[in-house]
């Protein structure tokens, strides 16, 4: 299944991409209007709001993939697992750095230790454990095992952090679905829905190119041991 | 279970190794801080729980990877793998062996702790311990859980904290507000919400420990 749907995406997200993004740029530089209060700086918002979901869904589909891969020991699972970890840790990489821009020309700070930004370093963090657990495990079996472990734990332990960080003040701004302030010109609403498409056209490319190399990884690894046994037969 | 438990505190009651490295460390860690923060009886109150966690949660994560590595290094791990219990009761006993040991570290650090510092205590040391103890229930929950990961790897000492730290924040976030309202005099039915993410940490931690004891452990 994991092969099928990474083909379908192959397929599709390369061309989809090329057509969207450029669409987007446009968007987001000439066609919506400025933000009242905040002026032009705004405008990295739609770029960072996708980013913040993409990340969320690729560590979601990560702890499901990981689930699937421990109940039903099928390899692909965790290909498609890790993949998703880490092309979802580089959209959190992306948000963090949109963020970071937004937040010094907004709050006159690169970084500030509120509820959100707490939240999701600490989930980048934990996410990027599970990276280089799989680095430092490489030569051995369970690492697959231990990994999905790991990621289904960083999972269940998202909304205990988030609930963790929101008891402290929050100055960070909630612009979905807040009636004052939020964005509610039709013309924004486009232009996010259309960066949102983008972007989860940008992941599911990534995300099958990394599936596919992983899956030649572990073959070349399986030829190389079976070319080396030969060898020594 | 109980045989694995009671292995376990023999092998510490005999060596003493762990638990005399964890103190020391502990210790040692108190002891830096004051360099690094110049702790002074006017913001003690502010930088106490803060202090008192950072040296819990170090020491504890440095020294809860013990507990599988003596298992390893005699290949004993296959031993009690093979052994006719369930993979989970493994787990809970060396949970319970971890959280015995953290908290005789507990009972030598605080009064230390409370010394060198001139913390003002007051009437309010059994609700410090209940604090401590609850919060050290999730850290183990977690260590455990990972330590017999962190011991496949090939950085073992590195990767445990790597792994594990991040998964504290929310308990020591919560732990370090609840142990500051406990030196500022409140009693425990003041803790609200730190209280409950404590509680509910350690609930959600042992529950995926045990779970998930069984995919990582076989062979």
């Amino acid at each position: 299944m994991v092969d099928k749907i990474s083909q379908l995406f192959l397929r599709i997200s390369p061309y989809a991409a090329f057509v969207l993004f450029p669409i987007t740029l446009w968007c987001v530089f000439f066609w919506v209007p400025s933000d009242a209060f905040l002026g032009l700086n705004q405008r990295i918002f739609y770029y960072h709001v996708p980013a913040a979901i993409t990340c969320f869904l690729g560590f979601a589909s990560g702890g499901v993939a990981s689930g699937i891969f421990l109940k039903t020991g099928n390899k692909d699972w965790d290909h498609a697992a890790h993949a998703s970890v880490g092309i979802g840790l580089l959209f959190g990489t992306i948000l963090l750095a949109t963020g970071s821009v937004w937040a010094r020309t907004a709050w006159g700070t690169w970084w500030t230790w509120d509820a959100r930004l707490t939240t999701f370093l600490v989930l980048w963090l934990i996410f990027a454990s599970y990276l280089l657990l799989r680095m430092m495990a490489d030569d051995n079996e369970m690492m697959p095992r231990w990994a999905a472990v790991l990621a289904i734990v960083g999972c269940v332990n998202i909304p205990v952090v988030q609930f963790a960080t929101r008891l402290w003040r929050t100055i960070h701004p909630q612009v979905i679905r807040n009636p004052d302030g939020g964005i509610n010109d039709p013309a924004m609403q486009a232009t996010l829905g259309l960066c949102l498409l983008a972007y989860f056209v940008m992941f599911s490319w990534l995300w099958a190119l990394r599936v596919r190399m992983l899956r030649m990884h572990d073959r070349v690894d399986y030829l190389l041991d079976e070319a080396y046994r030969e060898g020594n037969a | 279970m109980l045989a694995i438990i009671w292995k376990d505190i023999m092998l510490e009651m005999r060596s003493r190794e762990t638990i005399a490295s964890l103190l020391v460390f502990g210790l040692v860690v108190l002891v830096v801080f004051n360099f690094a923060l110049d702790v002074t009886p006017a913001n003690v109150l502010e930088l106490a729980p803060g202090l008192l966690w950072v040296a819990i949660v170090l020491s504890a994560v440095t020294g809860l990877g013990r507990t599988f590595l003596i298992e390893r290094e005699n290949g004993c791990m296959t031993g009690l793998l093979l052994a006719p219990i369930e993979r989970s009761s493994i787990y809970l006993a060396k949970l319970l062996v971890n959280i015995a040991l953290l908290v005789v570290f507990e009972a030598g650090l605080i009064p230390f702790f409370i010394l060198i510092y001139t913390v003002p205590i007051g009437g309010n040391l059994a609700a410090l311990c209940a604090v401590v103890l609850v919060g050290t229930i999730g850290l183990a929950a977690a260590g455990t859980l990972f330590a017999t990961v962190a011991a496949g790897t090939r950085a073992r000492e590195l990767m445990l904290p790597l792994i594990v730290l991040p998964l504290q924040i929310p308990l020591l976030i919560s732990a370090v507000q609840a142990t500051g309202l406990v030196l500022a005099g409140h009693p425990l039915g003041d803790l609200g919400n730190w209280g409950t993410i404590l509680v509910a940490f350690d609930v959600l931690f042992i529950t995926m420990g045990w779970l998930a004891f069984e995919f990582i452990s076989v062979d």
